[in-house]
């Protein structure tokens, strides 16, 4: 059983917030066991994270007051419109590795608009990440 | 699905939108106006996407900048662009490349090759062979198939991430050659697993062999590179299915760009009759079959009455077929490597250099103009989806009297996967294209 932490975007401007807010997760104390990642390109990348996680909390950079941290519903995810090189973004990612049983049992999505919430969005991933942990005892 | 009534000078005419036409990169629509006759009274393939600037931008940039700024082009096919630009750089200082890096370049390329041409099979082009709506069916009906795909597209990233530092916007490549050579016990692992491989690949073209992909046979004039002895990818002539032969330096004297009101991205024609042409994997295989290792000549062999007239609804086996020479090319580059003798070395001074590659999607011509110091002066890059633009709309022209009188969803369906055909990646060329249809009828009494 294994928790992983998956920051998603590329280091282009603001699109790195979900990677900066995994390379802070990376340095603090979190329960055993719990596997920090940044993934810049979903197929494959994200595909193979998945599915070697039983739990995972992904992160990624939103559209939003700059400052701002949320915890994003699947099919909120499944709404937004496709944006990536030919279609397959995130939200692609995810339905393609429950397509192919490859998806963690429990998946829990943060979005980060931004530089100026890298910090707020890392304490929101590490409460996800502890409260994961324990529900596995 | 909506519809509207309008009304014009000519009667009334009907406007139906069909929606979004996914499983392109870029954004576009389609636009089909229909006359009283029930004929195709207008057609066209409107790329609406912004221009991007690149060619503009990178005038008074390094020549050593360029290579990394072209990977930014494509997130599907960068090596494409930094090859075609490193190689017309190359040719403007008068670089002549170690055997060793251009064996590398081979292996670089194939990755680039083997990571589209699977997305664009099983993720884009078979659902349409299926009737399914995307991939995600394609994943939950066609498990095997699909595992086998991503196995077999993780080993092209393997090799991009190898040469080009990184999978997306890759920084690998300088002029003269990498930055970082890889080590022969990385080459090695990678070679066993590429052997393995090959089976894989043969079977996913089986595969794709037993679906009912339609035909569609043109009389198009189709466009590559042809080389004295290699399947082509980084050098040759520019030849045609009738009798183009030329130096890839002529590019530009056989080839002219025009803007056309309804694309962002410049169309290309023949300068010798203003006649359309493709470029692409099936151009590619049907002008160098006899250049193919001899597990995609097999491949092609077995397939070869998809190949007898040009069809660009068989462009997906040529892929599989290229899949096949990719690997067979990549375990080639990587038994006979030996590491570059020579440090990569170039000096700048003010030239013209022209190059023409093979990019997953079709030919990819690049011209640089330096000055003394190395600047660039002028950068022109056409891209093979824009090349491909007129004959999108050619074989579209084609299609549709026989296709009008289908429900409009079949229609849009038709339509989409026509161009899919291309796989065209319209970002390259200047996300996603909607089809209307105008449907223009007699006025009423």
């Amino acid at each position: 059983m294994r928790v992983s932490v998956i920051g998603v975007g590329t280091r282009q401007g603001d699109d790195a917030a979900g990677l900066e807010v995994a390379e802070s997760l990376a340095r603090r104390a979190l329960p055993p066991g719990t596997r920090v990642a940044t993934c810049e390109r979903p197929l494959p990348d994200l595909l193979d994270l998945l599915a070697e996680a039983d739990a995972a909390v992904l992160v990624d950079a939103a559209r939003g007051s700059p400052d701002a941290v949320r915890r994003v519903e699947r099919a909120e995810l499944l709404r937004s419109p496709a944006t990536s090189s030919h279609g397959f973004g995130v939200a692609e990612v995810i339905a393609l590795a429950e397509a192919l049983g490859r998806a963690p049992r429990r998946l829990e999505l943060v979005a980060v608009a931004g530089a100026t919430a890298i910090e707020a969005g890392a304490a929101l991933v590490e409460d996800l990440v502890r409260g994961l942990a324990a529900e596995r005892r | 699905m909506a519809e509207r009534r309008g009304g014009d000078d000519s009667g009334s005419v009907r406007v139906i939108p069909v929606g979004a036409l996914a499983r392109v990169e870029g954004e576009g629509a389609l636009h089909l106006v229909v006359d009283e006759g029930g004929r195709v009274a207008e057609l066209r393939l409107q790329i609406y996407e912004p221009p991007r600037f690149f060619e503009a931008f990178s005038r008074g940039r390094r020549a050593d900048e360029i290579p990394d700024l072209m990977a930014r082009i494509c997130g599907i096919c960068p090596v494409a662009y930094q090859m075609s630009a490193v190689h017309a750089l190359e040719a403007a200082f008068g670089v002549a490349i170690d055997p060793a890096v251009r064996a590398l370049r081979r292996l670089y390329y194939a990755g680039e090759w083997i990571e589209s041409h699977l997305l664009h099979m099983t993720f884009l082009a078979a659902p349409d062979f299926l009737g399914l709506d995307d991939a995600l069916q394609i994943a939950r009906l066609e498990r095997a198939e699909v595992e086998r795909t991503l196995r077999l597209r993780k080993l092209g990233n393997r090799i991009l991430i190898l040469l080009g530092g990184r999978s997306v916007n890759p920084v690998g490549v300088r002029i003269g050659g990498f930055h970082r050579v890889p080590r022969p016990a990385e080459l090695a692992e990678l070679g066993d697993e590429l052997r393995r491989a090959r089976g894989e690949a043969e079977a996913l073209l089986r595969w794709f062999g037993s679906l009912p992909v339609p035909s569609r046979p043109q009389a198009v004039e189709l466009v590559a590179l042809r080389h004295p002895s290699e399947y082509p990818m980084n050098e040759g002539r520019v030849v045609s299915s009738r009798g183009l032969d030329v130096a890839a330096d002529a590019f530009e004297e056989t080839f002219e760009e025009l803007q056309v009101p309804h694309s962002t991205a410049l169309h290309s024609r023949l300068r010798r009759d203003g006649g359309t042409y493709m470029v692409g994997p099936l151009a590619r295989v049907a002008l160098n079959a006899d250049r193919l290792a001899p597990a995609a000549a097999a491949a092609y062999d077995a397939l070869g009455q998809r190949f007898e007239r040009p069809d660009p609804a068989a462009s997906v086996f040529a892929r599989g077929i290229e899949v096949l020479q990719a690997i067979d090319e990549a375990i080639a580059a990587i038994d006979g490597f030996e590491p570059p003798s020579t440090e990569p070395a170039w000096a700048p001074r003010a030239g013209v250099g022209r190059a023409a590659t093979e990019a997953p999607r079709g030919l990819l011509f690049v011209a640089i103009e330096t000055d003394a110091e190395g600047l660039v002066q002028r950068l022109r890059i056409v891209p093979p989806t824009s090349q491909n633009q007129r004959q999108i709309e050619t074989d579209l022209r084609a299609l549709a009297p026989s296709a009008l009188g289908l429900a409009e969803d079949r229609l849009r369906r038709v339509c989409e996967a026509a161009i899919r055909d291309y796989d065209p990646c319209i970002s390259c060329a200047t996300h996603f294209l909607t089809l209307t249809v105008e449907r223009r009828a007699a006025p009423c009494a």
